[in-house]
């Protein structure tokens, strides 16, 4: 056991700036978001009104979740807890895998398993790890809660529901570390699993019933698939009941001791799906950098279409659906006729846009990936060799920024097509179906501008460029989804790239911002090769 | 080797910083064209920085460095056209089979020869359909010799490229190395394995602390040595300590030990030429000896990197 407890404090030295990074900006949006929901809907009459306003909004349900009655706290829990759920769910994975698969992968797995401990013995200090930083994130998020002038007791249950959420895909990525061959699909299969949870949930809370007063929605069944959904039944500030978080906790403890059982009886570095031989000669293009990013972005590229084609698929599916549970209700249903021009095909428009945009982020994400590669080829040592042959910085640098754009553009086209196919499929359109496709391309030029800054900051900061990148998109998301609530002005509202591209189909194509957007894009490229060219290698 | 030609490579005081850490000060380096030249040096002494230089992966601090007559610096792209090079440390794409990186290594530097190709995966007895993830420490250094050995240069650049290869292998990697060395290729062999340096080197550098401290053939730096001496039987051993040349005398019962300078063995042969003497064994300069001196001297201080006793680098008076 003290074998445990010395890996479990020197796993926790490893992250000693990762974690609190983590658990800290989720305590901060959490504290951000019960302020801006205090100073914007403090009265009755306001919250109401955001609550029917959603409950009328199908897209509000699938991205947000289930108004839960008036209050301060319901509101903020509603605004704010799907998207709390997904960031402890990625805190846990990439914890999680970092300490079990990807140090297997890079060796370090077999120097510890060289000392007398259990061979499971650091898998269990993972796990125990998991839940401590969860425990703690739970307790952090209900302080931000108390301290934003939330009740005390409302404050704790919602922590306990986002921490036992997170404890629950400590549990499911130690299974996806033990089954899968490498760091990297192992975090690209759990996190996939965190962004289905968020999916399933979405979709049973957008097929939801609105109750009569349209300040409730209770969700339908596919929401009990996710753990996300479970916890948003806990229903904090309303009536709080923590017994449903036992069926996530539940999960949690049968998953982890699968996981320590796979452990204890496989070898060091085998999995589930085995590696195979490869080619003995490279394919077509196997010898150019532009072969080489596509051969090492095309699975990366691969997860991010399958997630974008859920949503459109959600999108073109589902819209007709859940827009006709919704105007089936009387009052919905004039509530609709006033807000949205056009009525329920407007309505469908307005919840296929949403998730077109939402699409538009997964777009920037995969593109943000190939470039970052590079920074994985300089730290690794790949670069040396790579550019160690006759062939510029420049051109290296062109071929993974080319690569990174036709993943974007890859992503989004997968998510129209799979919107359209949907539309096309439940027979509800006002229009071409097809033309969702250059809806969904219109955020294309929006992610360009995040992989470029990705390039420039992979430039001139490489040891941070991966923070920055990542960064940006995190704080362009944040500017979009939370910008109006807290009240930020519009300037730095319009920082975000994703501001300037066009709503379709509910806006039309907007030509000069997305020209605009082009232009920045391209000059951060040349900006990025010109100092790419100018500074050292730099493990 | 012809001596008059512009050297392939030339360097001269290169200074590298890393922040406070001082990686190179002052190094000087200059290899003759269809040479085979050895780098040595302790671990952190500097080899890998001075490689990466030569091939403009990182820029110098200030000093000049030319390959082929060229600023790598300012112009990798025209020296990478005709240069090998194996990196000290060996890392793949995990997903990547070896056959598929050699191609692309190859391929980025215009194409491998494929006869050579297959020679050498032959000779290597290398499995190129595995994944790099898959592969050992010695495997990851086959796809790297392979993929440079497997297409002409006229400069290799070798760092450490024997690390993890078993003897039969190590004994492959040194034919490949006289092959493109009897077709006129340069080559510069980074190393810390005296032997290996001994058999494939016609001239050797020695660098620590980012100094070249030595430089010459192997031939002359032998000379340069002290010759050992083992006596028996002198009447009075300790009056060796005072003889010119003479260091290190050591003295049990009536056997004596001491180190000759190399310009002083007639007189100290002619010092101990009396009739008493009962034994004696001369043993030749070894580079053991010189590597040894080199690798111990000041150990912790100069592996901080600062640099700043370089001044006492030489100070053994043989030099």
């Amino acid at each position: 056991m003290s074998g445990v407890l010395r890996l479990l404090l020197f796993q926790a030295r490893r992250d000693r700036v990762a974690l609190p990074v983590w658990i800290l900006g989720i305590t901060l949006l959490s504290f951000a978001t019960s302020t801006a929901v205090a100073t914007q809907f403090g009265d009755e009459a306001a919250q109401a009104a955001i609550l029917t306003l959603a409950a009328a909004n199908p897209a509000f349900l699938f991205l947000r979740g289930l108004p839960d009655g008036t209050g301060v706290g319901a509101v903020v829990f509603f605004q704010g807890y799907a998207f709390t759920a997904v960031l402890a769910g990625l805190m846990s994975t990439f914890l999680v895998v970092r300490h079990t698969r990807s140090d297997e992968e890079l060796g370090r797995a077999e120097l510890l398993g060289s000392v007398p401990i259990q061979r499971a013995a650091s898998l269990a200090a993972t796990l125990l790890l998991g839940a401590a930083a969860n425990l703690v994130l739970a307790v952090f998020v209900a302080g931000a809660f108390i301290a934003a002038g939330l009740p005390a007791a409302g404050s704790a249950a919602a922590g306990a529901a986002v921490g036992g959420v997170g404890i629950f895909f400590v549990a499911l990525a130690a299974v996806a570390a033990q089954a899968l061959p490498s760091g990297r699909s192992a975090n690209g299969a759990a996190a996939g699993l965190v962004g289905a949870a968020y999916l399933v949930r979405g979709i049973g809370d957008a097929l939801g019933t609105p109750s009569a007063d349209l300040l409730h929605v209770t969700s339908a069944w596919p929401s009990l698939l996710s753990p996300i959904g479970w916890g948003q039944r806990t229903r904090p500030f309303t009536s709080p009941d923590l017994a449903f978080l036992l069926v996530p906790l539940a999960a949690a403890a049968v998953l982890g001791a699968v996981s320590v059982m796979v452990r204890r009886r496989r070898d060091v570095g085998a999995s589930l799906l085995p590696e195979r031989a490869g080619r003995e000669r490279a394919g077509v293009g196997g010898t150019s950098f532009v072969g080489l990013a596509w051969r090492l972005q095309r699975a990366t590229v691969a997860g991010w279409c399958i997630a974008a084609g859920a949503l459109g698929a959600v999108a073109g599916a589902l819209g007709p659906a859940v827009t006709e549970t919704v105007s089936s209700l009387g009052p919905v249903k004039e509530l609709i006729e006033r807000l949205v021009p056009g009525g329920q095909a407007g309505l469908i428009d307005v919840f296929v846009t949403a998730l077109l945009g939402m699409a538009g982020v997964f777009a920037a994400a995969a593109g943000i990936q190939a470039v970052l590669r590079m920074r994985a080829e300089e730290a690794e040592g790949r670069a040396e060799i790579l550019l160690s042959a006759p062939v510029s910085r420049a051109r290296w640098l062109g071929a993974n920024l080319f690569v990174a754009a036709v993943s974007a553009a890859v992503v989004s086209t997968t998510a129209g097509a799979a919107a359209a196919v949907g539309l096309a499929v439940s027979g509800t359109s006002d229009g071409p179906a097809w033309s969702l496709v250059p809806a969904a391309l219109a955020h294309v030029p929006a992610a360009l501008v995040f992989l470029a800054a990705a390039a420039v900051a992979f430039a001139l900061a490489p040891r941070l460029s991966i923070l920055v990148a990542w960064g940006v998109l995190a704080v362009a998301i944040v500017l979009g989804e939370f910008g109006e609530l807290f009240g930020l002005p519009a300037w730095l509202q319009d920082a975000s790239p994703f501001r300037h591209s066009s709503a379709m189909p509910v806006e039309s194509f907007n030509q000069a911002g997305a020209v605009g957007l082009l232009l920045v894009a391209a000059a951060g490229a040349a900006l990025a090769a010109y100092f790419l060219r100018r500074r050292d290698l730099t493990a | 080797m012809n001596a008059a030609a512009q050297p392939v490579i030339e360097a001269r005081g290169l200074v590298k910083d890393f922040g406070r850490t001082r990686a190179l000060d002052g190094l000087n380096l200059s290899v003759a064209p269809g040479e085979v030249h050895g780098f040595l040096g302790p671990n952190g002494a500097g080899k890998s920085t001075t490689l990466r230089i030569l091939l403009g992966l990182i820029r110098p601090t200030t000093g000049i460095a030319r390959v082929f007559g060229l600023d790598p610096w300012a112009d990798p792209v025209s020296v990478h056209r005709d240069v090998a090079y194996v990196p000290g440390d060996v890392s793949l794409w995990p997903n990547l089979s070896g056959g598929e990186v050699i191609d692309l290594l190859t391929g980025l530097r215009g194409g491998a020869d494929d006869k050579l190709r297959r020679d050498l995966i032959a000779e290597f007895e290398f499995d190129p359909r595995k994944k790099a993830r898959t592969y050992s420490k010695g495997n990851r250094q086959k796809v790297a010799l392979i993929a440079a050995f497997a297409r002409p240069a006229r400069l290799y650049l070798l760092d450490e490229p024997s690390a993890g290869l078993d003897p039969v292998m190590d004994a492959v990697f040194r034919r490949q190395i006289a092959r493109v060395s009897r077709d006129g290729a340069t080559v510069l062999l980074s190393s810390h394995i005296l032997s290996e340096v001994e058999q494939l080197c016609d001239r050797v550098t020695i660098i620590r602390a980012g100094t070249a401290v030595e430089t010459g053939t192997l031939g002359e730096l032998r000379h340069l040595q002290r010759t050992h001496f083992r006596v028996t039987g002198l009447a009075d051993p300790a009056r060796l300590a005072a003889m010119p040349g003479t260091h290190g005398v050591s003295i049990a019962g009536s056997a004596a030990e001491f180190d000759a300078d190399p310009g002083d063995l007639g007189a100290v042969l002619a010092g101990i030429a009396e009739p008493g003497i009962s034994g004696l064994s001369v043993a030749p300069p070894s580079l053991e000896s010189l590597f040894l001196r080199h690798y111990s001297d000041g150990n912790g201080e100069q592996r901080a990197g600062n640099g700043k006793d370089s001044s006492e680098r030489t100070d053994s008076g043989v030099l």
